[in-house]
């Protein structure tokens, strides 16, 4: 019995040192100047972007195997990482984690199938490409966010004068305290939420074919609303002054349109989808 | 030395092993993907600084300069190689970025600028910065944020003249203009170019002293 | 010649180097300054010529763009490790559906306004040439992606059940702009999902 217990002990021992030794951390470092780009494509695995402290750009990574390599290169101020799959790689043997440390102004281009992507604390352009895991992009500024992924979750936190896209087939999509001159989602079945205040006189289109779309926003929130359902419910907490004029037939509890709040400064909210149910929530303040 | 209009490249030499722009050119004929990307690397540089210059936006930059990349390959083929790529590829996008702005009705080159300026920019205008000398080199950032706040006419002239390096016969056929109202708006421009650096260097001065 | 005069000459004689200018200029420090001081702006000028690094979406879009309008034709992978997985031959098949979904948008972009009469005949091919794509898709997806089959699957029926139904409201009210938007963003929607199954849609 104890040498049963004894030859398991060793069997997981010597798993687990096979495992270990597979796995392996390389770091690389790179001097750039303002605005640099940078990209990761990295098939399986994990990404996560931090702003450094210098002009530098530091990538960590943890390659689960030796049938995955990272290729990096630098041209100017421009640095590409790539994990390079080697013949047999799979999604575990070719995972590769990143944690990439780049200067807040650079523009970063980041691309995974299975990992989730992150990206925070940043003022340069922001392009993630996910497919099935989850993407997370906050406190960002004055810059482009672009996201596309197929059904991974989007969370989008404190964006400031963004110019925010969305792409989502199926994940759902979640932005708190995202404003912008342009903010659109555009989705095929995912919900959407948004929670904020419509600000920044901005363009914010949500469209989802079958997902339901929610907006919590402030009762003093400036904005030109329109939401309309072709086949499902809407509802609007707030009172809106009613429009003379709209592309569609307002017809009752399938659409609405009004302003709110000052139409001088007012952004223009289009709320779209075709099954889904759209709900105009008023938030709390606690103010 | 103000850099030629036909010296496009990018400040880094390329090395012994990459491919020669000419072969380049001759593979994007052919529609190789890496030829153009190639090419795009070169002097993506060079015309993107040339359409945030002149526009001062980022996202306006960024579209002109697709939009310049684009219109030059879809015209690839018939380069015959007479003159420079690099001029081609300057002329093309100097002429997209002043189509754009000619379209959102931004003065090429404002009359209503040459007026206010001989009053603004007389020779006596005094921002009370004058005591503030412009010794040493001068900041490269500080200089793009002065550039960035001139107004669009003068900008359009400085960056044309003064940074990419044109003649005042070519920017006067270029902007439209005469050649004497060329030389007129960059001897403005400089003024207020000036005018400007001073009175950043005389607030950073009063934050020194004040902290 | 004095101050005022100088520095109107400079427009036309810019450093200071004509006679009468430089004669002024030996007498009066402060225009001599500001000779000193353009001449400094001007040298520092051409340092700005190549300053700044385009985001990397400027190349993504050209090369989409290229793609698009069959520029860029297939011959060696751009991005060796990547695409190494997927021969330059696979290529054909999707981008030929992307293609196909770029000109049904654009066909009942222009057609809609004005013919909507043909509609109909016009929505039928397209439709048609994505199904058969589909299959395709699918069997790229299980050759390369196995784990992602039923994602992929699932969602590709979602978006063609999302065209289908954008394209009977557009059937049913033809001047529903809003229907016509949401046709064209479903088609965009599956032309993504060509994308990601492809890994191409980022350099």
């Amino acid at each position: 019995m104890a040498n049963k217990r004894a030859a398991k002990l060793v069997a997981i021992g010597v798993i687990v040192a096979g495992t270990l030794v597979a796995e392996s951390r390389k770091e690389y470092h790179f001097a750039v100047g303002p605005r640099a780009g940078v990209s990761v494509m990295n098939p399986y695995g994990s990404i996560w972007v931090k702003p450094s402290l210098n002009n530098t750009v530091v990538v960590n990574a943890v390659l689960h195997s030796d049938k995955v390599e990272v290729d990096n290169s630098q041209n100017g101020n421009r640095v590409d990482i790539q994990s390079h799959l080697l013949a047999g790689a799979d999604s575990d043997s070719g995972r590769v984690d990143y944690e990439v440390l780049v200067p807040a102004d650079a523009s970063i281009t980041l691309h995974s199938s299975t990992g989730s992507l992150r990206a925070e604390k940043l003022h340069g352009d922001v392009s993630l490409e996910g497919a099935g895991a989850e993407v997370d992009v906050r406190d960002v500024s004055d810059a482009h966010v672009h996201v596309k992924t197929m059904n991974g979750p989007v969370n989008l936190d404190n964006i400031q004068n963004g110019h925010v896209e969305v792409d989502s087939l199926s994940g759902e999509v979640t932005m708190r305290g995202v404003n912008g001159p342009l903010v659109q989602v555009v989705s095929t079945s995912g919900k959407i939420n948004y929670i904020g205040d419509f600000g920044n006189s901005g363009e914010y289109r949500l469209t989802s074919h079958s997902g339901d779309i929610e907006a919590t926003i402030p009762e003093w929130t400036s904005a030109d609303v329109s939401a309309r359902s072709v086949r499902g419910e809407v509802h609007d907490d707030i009172p809106l002054q009613p429009k003379n004029h709209t592309w569609f037939p307002v017809d009752k509890g399938r659409a609405f349109a009004g302003t709110m709040g000052r139409v001088a400064v007012s952004s223009t909210v289009v709320l779209r989808t075709f099954s889904g149910k759209i709900h105009l929530r008023k938030r709390s303040e606690n103010k | 030395m103000r850099p030629g209009i036909g010296d496009l490249t990018e400040p880094r030499q390329p090395k012994g092993t990459e491919p020669s722009e000419a072969e380049l050119i001759e593979r994007a004929k052919l529609g190789d993907a890496e030829a153009f990307q190639g090419l795009y690397d070169k002097h993506k540089r060079r015309v993107y600084s040339l359409c945030l210059r002149m526009t001062a936006n980022t996202a306006e930059a960024e579209d002109l300069a697709q939009e310049a990349f684009l219109q030059l390959y879809r015209k690839i083929a018939t380069f015959r190689g007479e003159s420079a790529f690099s001029t081609w590829l300057h002329r093309l996008s100097v002429n997209v970025v002043l189509m754009h702005l000619r379209k959102k009705s931004l003065p090429v080159v404002s009359l209503e600028e040459t007026t206010q300026g001989t009053e603004e920019d007389s020779p006596k205008r005094d921002f009370g910065a004058d005591d503030v000398a412009l010794a040493g080199s001068i900041d490269r950032m500080q200089l793009q944020r002065a550039v960035e706040s001139l107004p669009p006419g003068y900008r359009m002239i400085f960056v044309l003249h003064d940074i990419e390096g044109y003649e005042h016969n070519e920017i006067a056929k270029i902007a439209g203009c005469s050649i004497g109202n060329s030389k007129s708006q960059l001897h403005k421009a400089r003024m207020k170019l000036r005018d400007l650096l001073k009175m950043n260097r005389a607030e950073e001065a009063g934050k020194t002293r004040a902290g | 010649m004095n101050c005022v005069e100088l520095q109107q000459s400079l427009a036309e004689v810019e450093d200071g180097s004509s006679l009468e200018q430089r004669a002024h200029l030996r007498a009066c420090p402060a225009c001599s300054a500001l000779v000193n001081e353009l001449n400094l702006i001007v040298a520092a000028a051409g340092e700005l010529q190549a300053a700044e690094e385009p985001s990397p979406r400027v190349w993504n879009s050209i090369e989409f763009a290229l793609r698009q309008e069959g520029l860029i034709r297939p011959q060696r992978p751009l991005v060796p490790s990547f695409s190494a997985r997927w021969g330059a031959a696979r290529w054909l098949v999707p981008m030929a559906a992307m293609l196909l979904l770029a000109l049904g948008i654009y066909v009942r972009r222009e057609s809609l306004p004005n013919q909507m009469a043909q509609q109909a005949s016009v929505a039928v091919p397209a439709a048609n040439s994505s199904d058969l794509n589909d299959a395709d898709l699918m069997q790229e997806v299980v050759d390369n992606e196995p784990a992602m089959k039923t994602q992929y699957a699932e969602n590709l029926r979602q978006v063609n059940e999302s065209i289908r139904d954008a394209q009977g409201v557009v059937d049913e009210s033809p001047n529903d702009e809003d229907a016509r938007r949401s046709l064209m963003d479903a088609y965009q929607q599956k032309s993504m999902l060509f994308q990601m199954a492809m890994d191409r849609s980022l350099p």
